[in-house]
């Protein structure tokens, strides 16, 4: 899904939308403002920056917008002096940039007779932006449209909910992203991981292409491997290997979500279901740990993983300490064999 | 593009289009200038999205050749540095170049700086002037005119409509017209034009201030050109272009009042310094108001009191006063504001009642008014 | 001796600072204690008045507080003019209010440099005369700021008293001294007379305070109203006042909350709740006629955690539909949706409404202009019989 993406790509992923918001530009009936809600990576700002375009293409065809000429090309850019985009400034939407944008649109357009502006993570607005957006959105000028994005539908206030056409983004089955990766030659092991850990295209490619990513890959697969012998080596492994590869933050939670898959990969094995395993090349080894373990140990590992990511997440306990811990428990309940 | 320019014509067009070029933009490609090369000349364009400068330097002036143009074409450079680049300078003629993918060779003497250029269709588009729709008038009135109405503007956000000044024109006439809601100026002048069209515009007061800024003070003639999203002002070499207050603006002729119950008429300078005076200690309290009493034999009391500081009272003596007696309470800080915008001459302020719109007025002169709202003590 | 005091009643002090603009700056800047000093508006502009002289140069050059510049300067060639420092006012006196209180919590400051201070209860420290020379000589050496003070049995007699020597005077004035040092003085120096009621006055055949102290009440009250009856009291050296140590600054802030009877989620709720807050805070305001112009509310959720959030608005209010509104809207701006346990509104920096103004408004005037007779009539009863004679009719029904 790169961003100069075409409504019929989009289609492929968002039948249901797609389908709406053409008929409505095909109608010339634009509402003036559009609830994007879905996860991370389903297609919405994309979607957001058609709409855009084809609102603004200086050659469209049909509803189509040509993504060459100079307005296209700066809704791309972010030079199109009449297409704002809003996105949070570091934790949250200010009310200064409401306000900023407010004032914005208290002048003509420069350019064209219409305004149109976006929010990135609507949700994120403080409560006082959020207002100062409502009172926006309630006196809606002539020729302005205005598209907000979130992944966190129920934190967006009511009030604004109710004075939006609503779209809901669906999930992306990581199959078909992962079809996607391949045909960008990325080996189908890789392909079949960053498919899981995003469901964003651009992101899933660029992951895939980390050299970063493949030795996190090899880690937590040697980890798995370390925490099955029965002795304290996984904690030397753990400091040698683990903590000096996994520093950010980002970078441990994703670290737990790749060991995270692989008790899931058992599972879905245990449940006769293949085709879900995200370590495909893995698929022998993965058979035979799992029929070395139980369903219920299985599930108490998926649990303390899932701890270890809450404690991070909402914590500032140290990561090697969390980390030590997490190995502990897992081998303690001999959850694994 | 490829061009030889003079450098000191080339940074005193920099000085200009900066002057519209803002740090804190949001759009990427106006923190830089665009740099275009025709066979008349160079042009140079900065702009915020709000208001917006081009500068044009031509091919010969006055006998003297400014630019060699070698080949035409376009670039937009970062202005900060483009900026202080021609500012160093060692040599009288500047040579810019722009190569592949825009990089922008610029030598002056034995110095020579590479700077990554962007791509000139990313820049804002401009309105472009129709000739047939030019309105004409001179430098010094222009900015008389703004400095006449635009104090009176809001500051508050609120309303935005009322945070710009309302320019008609009709009839061969201009009249603009700012209100906060508690006082409001109003300013006409004949304008010269072939143009029977009439526009209704509102221009953000910050957007005149600027061009206030860079208007000379002579009485060369300005064009207006009034586009669907754009005004712009067209002086010799320098183009401005505002974008406008989108909306009506709340009409204003039918809440000026037109029949009086008490005149009044003063020396404005003299009764500026009175008003000043019993402000000085009113603006140290909570309002900032002054009282006015008419007295017998055309003597006007004007004081103030401000609980805890104290108390200003002063008697001036008026030209006449005519009508019923008065006590009436304003803003001395609007008072001065109108005084200060009425030059000084004798005045004639109209009032209709202690809690209506007064109004102020040159004596022998209909072209301006200014308007005040008073302050109803409780 | 103190007793004997004690029983003729109330002991007030006046207590004002002489030439107090100027003394701030001598006090700053002691060099210029021998000099000429005045303060005005702006020096470099000719047409500047003096604002405040010191005695100095009111004695020896006669110069007055609204002499124009250039004519004092002309008197006094040599003159010090300064700029006026509000802050430094401000800042001194305070400290002189601070001084006083430590002599007795019973001060009323008048403005920024005089105030009335009740000693009836400080017979410990010292008789009258003795504490009002401690705090003339206090406020000498320490802050440098000269006094006069008048002692008397109330505010009336103490203002006269302290007018009658300056600078650095302590003058005491009984009743029984009225007759012969009040009656003779002119009508117009008796404090609470200006020009205007002098001249008035005078057309009735006052002239002295001692024809007014005899004058028909009914007359008086056909000529200056209510206040006719209250002058021809004071000349009688009668006046019943206290001195109100909340005069001054008023009450800061008037609020009212309530804890619900159980965790309101219901924004209907919430908003009759603040309703009735309004209105109570609405009549104490009346009561005590305070205007403000910043409302507060107050939320408390059901988890304790308790937010204040304000706003000022432009013109002062004092009803209880107006801080209804305001009140709504902070509710709606910053409530979060959780369950609220107390809600409370206040108004904050209440002040006198009679220093309250509201700035009319071009698209709104015409409102406010068509109550403009009503307002006069109003403003003329209460001249004539005093601010309680008449309230609007709402009010009155508020009180039963």
């Amino acid at each position: 899904m790169t961003m100069t993406m075409q409504w019929e790509q989009l289609e492929q992923y968002q039948p249901v939308v797609v389908k709406m918001l053409t008929k409505s530009l095909e109608k010339g009936r634009v509402s003036h403002a559009y609830l994007f809600e879905g996860q991370r990576g389903t297609g919405k700002k994309a979607a957001s920056l058609l709409l855009a375009k084809s609102l603004f293409c200086l050659h469209p065809l049909g509803i189509k917008p040509c993504n060459e000429c100079r307005n296209c090309r700066r809704i791309d850019s972010g030079n199109h002096p009449d297409v704002h985009v809003i996105a949070p400034d570091g934790q949250s939407i200010k009310k200064e940039q409401i306000e900023l944008l407010q004032q914005e649109f208290t002048k003509t357009a420069m350019e064209a007779d219409k305004k149109l502006y976006i929010i990135e993570h609507a949700d994120q607005m403080t409560t006082s932006a959020a207002n100062s957006l409502l009172k926006f959105l309630e006196e809606p000028r002539p020729g302005t449209v205005a598209i907000l994005l979130t992944e966190q539908y129920h934190r967006i206030l009511e009030t604004i909910v109710s004075r939006c056409q609503v779209f809901s983004f669906q999930p992306l089955p990581p199959a078909l992203l992962a079809n996607d990766l391949i045909e960008q030659q990325i080996p189908p092991h890789m392909a079949f991981l960053a498919a899981h850990v995003t469901n964003n295209y651009e992101e899933a490619l660029e992951l895939s292409r980390d050299s970063w990513f493949a030795q996190a890959r090899k880690i937590v697969l040697q980890l798995y491997e370390m925490l099955k012998k029965n002795d304290l080596q996984a904690l030397f492994f753990l400091h040698d290997q683990w903590v000096p590869h996994f520093q950010e933050k980002q970078q441990i939670d994703l670290g737990l979500d790749l060991l995270l898959y692989i008790y899931k990969d058992m599972l879905h094995i245990q449940l006769g279901q293949p085709d879900y395993v995200v370590y495909r090349d893995k698929i022998d080894d993965l058979q035979q740990w799992a029929l070395a373990c139980s369903q219920r140990q299985i599930v108490q590992s998926m649990e303390i993983i899932l701890q270890a990511k809450a404690r991070l997440n909402t914590t500032n306990m140290s990561v090697p300490l969390l980390m030590e811990q997490l190995i502990l428990d897992l081998k303690e309940g001999k959850a694994f064999v | 593009m490829k061009i030889a320019i003079d450098r000191e014509s080339l940074a005193k067009s920099v000085q200009d289009v900066m002057k519209a070029v803002s740090p804190r933009t949001t759009i990427p490609i106006l923190t830089g200038i665009k740099i275009t090369a025709t066979s008349q000349g160079v042009t140079l364009t900065g702009s915020d999205s709000d208001i917006s400068i081009e500068s044009f330097i031509p091919v010969e002036e006055e006998g003297k050749l400014l630019v060699e143009v070698k080949e035409t074409g376009s670039v937009v450079l970062q202005a900060r540095f483009f900026a202080e680049i021609v500012k160093k300078l060692p040599q009288q003629t500047v040579e810019i170049e722009v190569g592949p993918n825009f990089l922008t060779v610029i030598r002056s003497g034995k110095a020579e700086f590479n700077l990554n250029g962007l791509d000139p269709d990313e820049y804002p588009r401009l309105p472009q002037i129709e000739e047939e729709n030019i309105f004409k008038i001179p430098t010094d009135l222009l900015k008389t005119i703004i400095r006449q109405t635009v104090f009176a503007v809001s500051t508050s956000e609120t309303r935005p409509i009322l945070t710009g000044v309302n320019w008609k024109f009709e009839n061969g006439e201009l009249t603009c017209t700012a209100t906060d809601s508690h006082r409001l100026a109003l300013r006409k002048a004949k304008i010269e034009t072939e143009n029977p069209q009439s526009h209704n515009v509102v221009i953000p007061g910050k957007s005149l201030n600027e061009l206030s800024k860079i208007l000379d003070d002579s009485n060369d003639p300005v064009d207006i050109v009034v586009t669907a999203n754009q005004i712009l002002f067209k002086t010799k070499h320098l183009l401005f272009f505002s974008r406008l207050l989108d909306g009506n603006y709340p009409e204003t002729a039918r809440l000026i009042p037109t029949d009086s119950k008490t005149d009044i008429i003063v020396n404005a300078k003299e009764f500026l310094q009175a008003i000043d005076r019993a402000s000085l200690l009113a603006r140290e309290g909570r309002n900032n108001v002054v009282k006015l009493t008419t007295l017998n034999d055309g003597i006007i009391e004007i004081s103030s009191v401000s609980p805890e500081i104290g108390k200003v009272t002063e008697e001036i003596q008026s030209e006449s006063v005519e009508g019923e007696e008065l006590k009436i309470s304003f803003s001395a800080k609007y008072m001065m504001d109108a005084l200060k915008a009425l030059d000084g001459t004798d005045i004639k302020i109209s009032f209709t009642g202690a809690m209506r719109p007064f109004l102020l007025r040159p004596l022998h002169n209909d072209s301006m008014l200014q308007l005040i709202l008073p302050v109803r003590t409780y | 001796m103190q007793k004997m005091y004690r029983k003729q009643g109330r002991i007030i002090l006046h207590v004002d600072c002489n030439s107090f603009f100027a003394s701030c700056e001598i006090a700053r800047d002691p060099s210029l204690k021998e000099k000429a000093v005045v303060v005005a508006g702006d020096p470099k502009e000719r047409k500047g008045i003096v604002l405040a002289a010191n005695y100095i140069a009111k004695r020896r050059f006669g110069i007055y507080t609204t002499m124009p510049l250039w004519e004092a300067k002309k008197k006094c060639p040599s003159l010090v003019v300064l700029k006026p420092d509000f802050s430094l006012y401000r800042e001194t006196s305070s400290k002189v209010f601070q001084f006083l209180r430590r002599i007795s919590p019973l001060l009323e400051p008048a403005s920024i440099d005089e105030g009335y201070l009740d000693i009836t209860e400080c017979d410990s420290l010292g008789s009258p005369l003795e504490i009002a020379e401690y705090i003339q000589q206090g406020l000498l050496q320490t802050l440098h700021i000269p006094v006069s003070i008048g002692i008397a049995p109330n505010k009336f007699l103490a203002k006269m008293a302290s007018e009658m020597k300056k600078p650095l005077g302590i003058t005491v004035l009984r009743k029984r001294d009225v007759p012969n040092i009040l009656w003779p003085l002119p009508v117009k120096e008796m404090h609470g007379v200006g020009d205007k009621t002098a001249k008035k006055l005078n057309t009735i055949g006052i002239f002295t305070i001692g024809e007014l102290a005899k004058a028909e009440e009914e007359r008086l009250q056909q000529l200056l109203g209510i206040n006719g009856i209250r002058l021809k009291e004071r000349a009688n050296g009668i006046d019943d006042r206290p001195v109100d140590p909340e005069a001054g600054e008023k009450w800061k802030s008037i609020g009212n909350s309530t804890t619900l009877p159980y965790n309101v989620t219901e924004e209907r709720i919430l908003l009759d709740v603040l309703r009735e807050l309004a209105q109570s805070v609405s009549e104490r305001m009346k009561r005590k006629r305070v205007v403000s112009s910043t409302v507060q509310i107050m939320i408390r959720y059901s988890n304790f955690q308790t937010i204040t959030r304000s706003k000022t608005w432009e013109n002062p209010f004092q009803e209880a539909e107006e801080i209804f509104q305001y009140a709504a809207y902070l509710l709606k701006k910053h409530w979060n949706g959780n369950p609220v346990r107390l809600l409370g509104i206040a108004a904050l920096d209440v002040f006198d409404k009679k220093a309250a103004m509201k700035q009319l408004d071009l698209f709104h005037y015409e409102e406010e202009a068509k109550r403009e007779a009503l307002w006069k009539t109003m403003e003329q009863l209460r001249q004539k019989f005093g601010e309680d004679i008449i309230r609007r009719g709402a009010n009155l029904f508020q009180q039963d």
